[in-house]
């Protein structure tokens, strides 16, 4: 008998914990969204305006949020794929000297890294100026415009793309590659016939654990971004927090979610879905 | 056959291209903080730290001369502790239970463990704020943030540890067993000491979101300043060159930490013979296995 | 494989944990929403007297802005009064500072704070929503005797019932005098020579209104059509690119790094920017200023409120308030500092943006009042030019 609830009884305390203070407040959060009036005299009646609203008003930020998260996890694809198959394959000895070099730089504040790019980027920085010369910057200015943002939140969510790509690299059995070359199979052809394809689902796993944080992150745009690179998550932090119009603030949160999760599902279906909710014991 | 000297050119690149490749992004990763250390000897005259005036040591020396700066931080490593510890116990139950035993339920409960990391911490931040001023019960403040915290860490905690006991080899289990343990001793003797490291490493990962955590500490913080709020507070008025300082001082610890929780997992592992097959990816860099050299 | 027997005890098992959540759940929500922002509707209250007692003493908790205080005067009063002061500069912004602030105050706590300084109009929201003190004026005599004339009649608090002003201040242009030598009005501030280097302000009540006087109108007439007409204009500015960002005081930051030549800026930062880049000036726009104030007042709850008054009794000394103005740049709102500053250093007795004369204040406006459905339009509107 004992040996019947001891899972429960591990379980438990998380669990709780997880259902009061997550589950519970999205609940919450849903009540809100359909309240209408001003703080200290909202009311409940099932005011679905506000879902109408929030789309048809801020559709412009919601299309540039997965803009610049789907082209942000689109590069941090083509800079961590290399890294980490050069950590995986390259590496021998150095190996986790180079993990730790990559994941190292994010043991410093979010904020300071955002703001060290701010200095990085700003319009007499010789960055900018280098850039501007070789032509990919245009109006001489990166800082407050859309491109300065992709390319933080590039920077900001490089390891959740990196680790998962480098571990399933790691566990390929290096005898698939050779096996491939003893059949008389060019590097580059082993490489998209064998490695790539066994490498998918750290590549499903780095795009999803990117593009959903980038999708709501409102603090690039906050500081790397100018008028008019707004992201949903600005508009649902300054509507909590400026103007405290709770419930517009939890229907767009919740039109966030349910956008976010339409297009995972349908990546997934994409894409094959796999190790994604983790291994089970045998 | 001699080749010319362009044709040996284009394959040595050929074949370091990765490499090459490799190396800029590590630069990459490593220029913001190169510009955030290199500030922090920054010597400005005004409030602004944001161009180079002349090389100073007097802020490294006074880092902690600034009162409200170090009360944020020391909220911030209170914070930290509190959370990593309540966290790593309850994820650490949650992923034995998970692994070690069937029962009904159980793809929820993994279902329940993912789903946080999943949320957009806006979205998270968000519907615990609504929860916290809907029913009025927790002050914003310090409560409030720690239990926002713990929550948040949970996951990242159980996919750790979890991964660490995916590999682990039952047989020392066993073996202890046959010896005459009974369970609450094997598991206390032989499996706590041998999962230690990948605890270790879960509590490592929980300190480090702890301590960084801004977008759901903003929302609910009530009036309280942790380290990344006293930053986002003093952006718009001028961060002070201290700030830079202590992050470097942050980052030098964390790194030193982690630098001796992989030595100490690579000991473990020796002891525990994990098997690689197994593996699977945590968010730590994990020790290459020695088979696959 | 499992016995139905077993499976039996397994279920129940697990619905025992589930009417256990399920239980803490509703209790949860059972307990809770009066305290919360949910409700009836906010009555207007009657404003709570502060009652003095006696000598002041024990401790006391100050929210400020950063940066609007010098060094001295804490410690000097703390000396002074043996009152211990916490000081903590945690108010960034008026709306923020507020709604972190409400869910104390509708419980009628303060958070244990016992002075907040806020600009006139949020005071004046606060104030109906009953969650201020009326001070107790025997306790305040040398604001009675020290408070400059132009503020002693305020139209939202004409005898000064629950309000002292702290600092006051204009909002006019900042511009970089080498980059931007002919930027003088706010007009010019959308000449599109300086496309992507300008800097408008976040706050709908000064960015808007001086934009209304660029076209001529008094913001203090202006109605809503006007304020509406101005911020379609912020927002065609916003689109072209001719206003690089929507800034707090981080404006200083595009500033001093280059990135901006010309903003929207506060008086009382020119002196500071000046330390990090000499070139730095505050001009007042040819159309005008916005002038303002920023009020200490005492919050329902609030600790300790004899130590509060006697701070604000402190603060209106005139060689204590000339410290402050010697270091803030802000208009002092107390009389005879300067003369005091006129023996101490007779560059800052003659400097406009602390000592302004009627002459050249002569163009600027008050903050125009916004309130119930307009002001809701007017944010809504605005806001959603910030959010691009």
């Amino acid at each position: 008998m004992r040996r019947r609830i001891v899972p429960y009884f591990l379980l438990g305390p998380g669990t709780i914990w997880l259902v009061v203070f997550f589950v519970i407040p999205l609940y919450y959060m849903a009540k809100l969204s359909l309240e209408s009036g001003v703080v200290g005299s909202l009311e409940f009646n099932w005011h679905w305006a506000n879902y109408s609203e929030a789309l048809s008003a801020y559709d412009t930020q919601f299309v540039r949020s997965f803009y610049y998260a789907g082209a942000a996890t689109l590069l941090a694809l083509l800079i961590s794929y290399p890294l980490a198959y050069a950590i995986a394959f390259k590496a021998g000895r150095w190996r986790n000297l180079m993990l730790f070099a990559v994941v190292a730089p994010f043991f410093t504040t979010y904020l300071i890294r955002t703001i060290a790019w701010e200095t990085i980027l700003s319009d007499e920085s010789p960055v900018t100026e280098f850039l501007h010369t070789i032509g990919l910057a245009p109006s001489g200015h990166i800082l407050a415009t859309g491109p300065a943002v992709i390319a933080g939140l590039t920077y900001n969510f490089l390891p959740f793309m990196i680790l998962p790509i480098y571990a399933s690299l790691e566990r390929i059995d290096v005898r698939l590659i050779e096996a491939a070359k003893d059949l008389y199979s060019s590097a580059g052809q082993a490489f998209w016939r064998v490695t790539l394809p066994l490498s998918a689902p750290g590549i499903v796993a780095g795009t999803l654990l990117t593009f959903i944080p980038a999708a709501g992150d409102y603090v690039n745009a906050q500081f790397l971004g100018g008028a008019g690179n707004r992201m949903i998550g600005n508009v649902i932090q300054s509507l909590y927090l400026s103007q405290a119009d709770y419930p517009s603030a939890a229907a767009l949160s919740f039109v966030l979610m349910a956008l976010i999760m339409i297009a995972v599902v349908v990546y997934i279906r994409f894409a094959g879905s796999e190790a994604l909710m983790g291994e089970e014991a045998r | 056959m001699s080749e010319s000297r362009g044709t040996r050119a284009w394959r040595w690149l050929r074949e370091h291209a990765v490499n090459i490749v490799a190396a800029l992004v590590v630069v990459y990763l490593l220029l913001p903080i190169a510009v955030i250390l290199l500030f922090s000897f920054n010597n400005p005259q005004g409030r602004y730290n944001y161009t180079w005036v002349g090389f100073t040591l007097d802020h490294w020396a006074h880092a902690f001369s600034r009162p409200e700066l170090n009360e944020a931080l020391v909220t911030s490593l209170k914070l930290a502790l509190l959370a990593t510890a309540v966290s790593t116990i309850v994820g650490t139950m949650m992923a034995l239970a998970l692994v070690r035993h069937k029962f009904r339920g159980r793809r929820l409960a993994n279902f329940l463990i993912v789903i946080p990391m999943a949320t957009p911490e806006v979205v998270m931040g968000a519907a615990l704020l609504s929860f916290f001023l809907i029913i009025g019960t927790f002050s914003l403040g310090f409560e409030t943030l720690l239990i926002a915290h713990v929550m948040f860490c949970i996951s990242f905690v159980v996919v750790v540890v979890r991964s660490r006991l995916i590999g682990f080899d039952r047989s020392l289990e066993e073996a202890a067993r046959d010896l005459g343990a009974d369970p609450f001793e094997t598991f206390r003797l032989v499996t706590l000491p041998l999962i230690m490291p990948g605890i270790f490493g879960a509590a490592m990962l929980a300190f480090a979101l702890s301590i960084d955590d801004f977008v759901i500490s903003n929302f609910n913080s009530g009036t309280t300043v942790t380290f990344p709020l006293y930053i986002y507070g003093a952006s718009q008025r001028g961060i002070p060159v201290e700030v830079n300082v202590i992050a470097m001082i942050l980052f030098s610890v964390t790194v030193a930490a982690m630098g001796f929780a992989t030595w100490q997992q690579r000991r473990a592992e020796k002891m525990a013979s994990v098997r690689p097959e197994q593996e699977e990816a945590p968010m730590m860099p994990m020790p290459g296995t020695a088979a696959a050299q | 494989m499992v016995s139905s027997e077993n499976k039996q005890r397994r279920s129940a098992a697990v619905v025992a944990v589930l009417v256990a959540m399920a239980t803490l759940a509703l209790g949860l929500a059972a307990c809770g929403g009066s305290s919360g922002i949910e409700g009836g509707g906010g009555e207007e209250r009657e404003a709570p007297q502060v009652k003095l007692e006696g000598k002041p003493s024990g401790s006391l908790t100050i929210s400020n802005w950063p940066l609007y205080i010098d060094k001295g005067t804490v410690p000097a009063f703390e000396k002074a009064t043996g009152v211990k002061v916490n000081y903590i500069e945690d108010i960034n912004s008026n709306e923020e500072f507020f709604n972190k602030m409400q869910p104390l105050l509708a419980k009628g706590e303060s958070g244990g704070r016992s002075i907040f300084v806020l600009a006139d109009y949020m005071v004046v929201k606060m104030h109906k929503l009953g969650y201020l003190q009326e001070f107790d004026k025997s306790g305040l005599q040398e604001v009675e005797n020290n408070l400059v004339e132009s503020l002693r009649s305020p139209q939202f608090d004409p005898n000064r019932d629950w309000t002292v002003p702290w600092q006051s201040g204009m909002t006019g242009i900042i511009v970089n005098k080498e980059k931007a030598p002919d930027v003088h009005s706010i007009c010019d501030l959308f000449n599109p020579k300086y496309k992507g280097k300008v800097d408008f302000l976040n706050e709908v009540r000064e960015a808007v209104p001086l934009v209304m006087k660029c076209e001529g109108v008094d913001p203090n007439q202006a109605t809503e059509a006007d304020w509406m007409k101005a911020i379609e204009k912020i927002k065609g500015a916003a689109e072209s690119g001719q206003i690089r960002r929507f800034t707090g005081n981080d404006y200083a930051r595009d500033l001093t790094s280059g990135d901006a030549v010309a903003v929207m800026g506060w008086s009382g930062d020119a002196v500071q920017l000046q330390a990090d880049n000499p070139n730095l000036e505050w001009r007042m726009p040819t159309e005008g200023c916005m002038l303002w104030s920023e009020d200490m007042v005492i919050p329902v709850g609030a600790p300790n409120p004899t130590a509060a008054q006697a701070w604000m009794n402190f603060v209106y000394k005139p060689e204590i308030q000339a410290n402050i103005a010697e270091y803030v740049n802000y208009v002092t709102p107390v009389e005879g500092v300067k003369e005091i500053l006129a023996k101490r250093e007779p560059a800052l007795a003659e400097n406009q943006l602390i000592f302004p004369s009627a002459s050249f204040t002569k163009k600027c406006s008050g903050t125009p009042v916004l309130e119930g459905e307009e002001e809701q339009k007017v944010i809504k509107a605005f806001d959603a030019v910030l959010n691009g």
